[in-house]
């Protein structure tokens, strides 16, 4: 069985139609494993819901953004910090044996899932070898 | 807990710089450094009734997680399973926190135990911990020694 190419990371592009308020980012960590179907990526986003994320297909870059919605109070009350409370970026360059329009995702306790499905043509095809 | 000891304000002042800096540090201790990322990442803020401890823990359910807390000691405690069904050889990329974890912190002084409220949303656990109140200054009431059989030294009538 073939699965899709690893989908390759790039550098996310930033700069176009963002706000001019300045917000960190940060890399969340990701799982990505084979299933029959293709590819299935989680991400850790904790604190983002459906609203504050965009899952974004570009000719073959994928980008996922997302903002945390949970309220955390402001930096100058910190005492102890162990995490940013940053936006979460990251984009990945899928391979062609991904079909496009089969992406499918769901965000779940702060955990995205996302399928990225094996193109049909990607399916293992048997050849009827003839006898002759 | 002595917050404060006989002595000039600003010592008393001193004190309880030192005895935050003391649990803070114990805070970062509990972080160990098994790996670049800590499980959950915890941030501590302070506001002006509570402490507010605020953990990420992204797919953790409510039954998969244990906070109890006792002589100023706060446990969180879980386990965190990615997927059972999913050979390791499956894997093409594997950065996510797994298995089980446990972190005790050192809680702030006068933080009311017994009022401790948690929440769970989105995998952003918060933890409420309530300042005690302001305690009122109590009055110490001094007894009149002149009353009294004591006779100062050198005191002549």
């Amino acid at each position: 069985m073939s699965t899709p190419q690893e989908p390759v990371e790039t550098t996310p592009a930033t700069g176009e139609n963002k706000t001019p308020v300045v917000r960190w980012v940060r890399t969340p960590p990701i799982d990505i494993f084979e299933t029959e179907q293709g590819l299935m990526l989680r991400a850790d986003l904790p604190g983002v819901t459906t609203e504050g994320l965009e899952l974004q297909i570009q000719d073959n870059r994928l980008t996922l953004f997302g903002r945390p919605s949970v309220s955390i109070p402001e930096v100058e009350s910190l005492v102890h910090q162990e995490f940013e409370s940053a936006d979460f970026l990251r984009s990945f360059i899928l391979s062609d044996d991904v079909d496009h329009e089969g992406i499918t995702a769901k965000l779940q306790h702060g955990v995205l899932e996302v399928l990225l499905p094996r193109t049909s043509r990607a399916q293992p095809r048997k050849i009827e070898v003839q006898s002759g | 807990m002595a917050l404060f000891r006989w002595g000039s304000a600003f010592d008393a002042f001193r004190d309880l710089e030192r005895e935050m800096d003391r649990w803070i540090r114990r805070l970062d201790m509990a972080a160990g450094s098994r790996s670049g990322r800590v499980f959950p990442a915890l941030n501590l803020y302070e506001l002006e009734d509570e402490y507010l401890l605020v953990g990420e823990l992204p797919g953790v359910e409510i039954q998969d997680l244990d906070v109890s807390v006792a002589g100023g000691q706060l446990q969180l405690s879980g386990e965190r399973r990615l997927s059972d069904d999913v050979n390791d050889d499956k894997y093409r990329r594997r950065e996510r926190s797994r298995g089980a974890w446990e972190r005790h912190i050192q809680l702030p002084p006068r933080v009311q135990e017994d009022q401790i409220r948690a929440e769970l949303v989105q995998g952003i656990l918060k933890l409420h911990l309530p300042k005690m109140p302001n305690a009122e200054p109590r009055k110490i009431s001094i007894q009149d020694a002149s009353s009294s059989q004591l006779s100062l030294p050198g005191g002549s009538e």
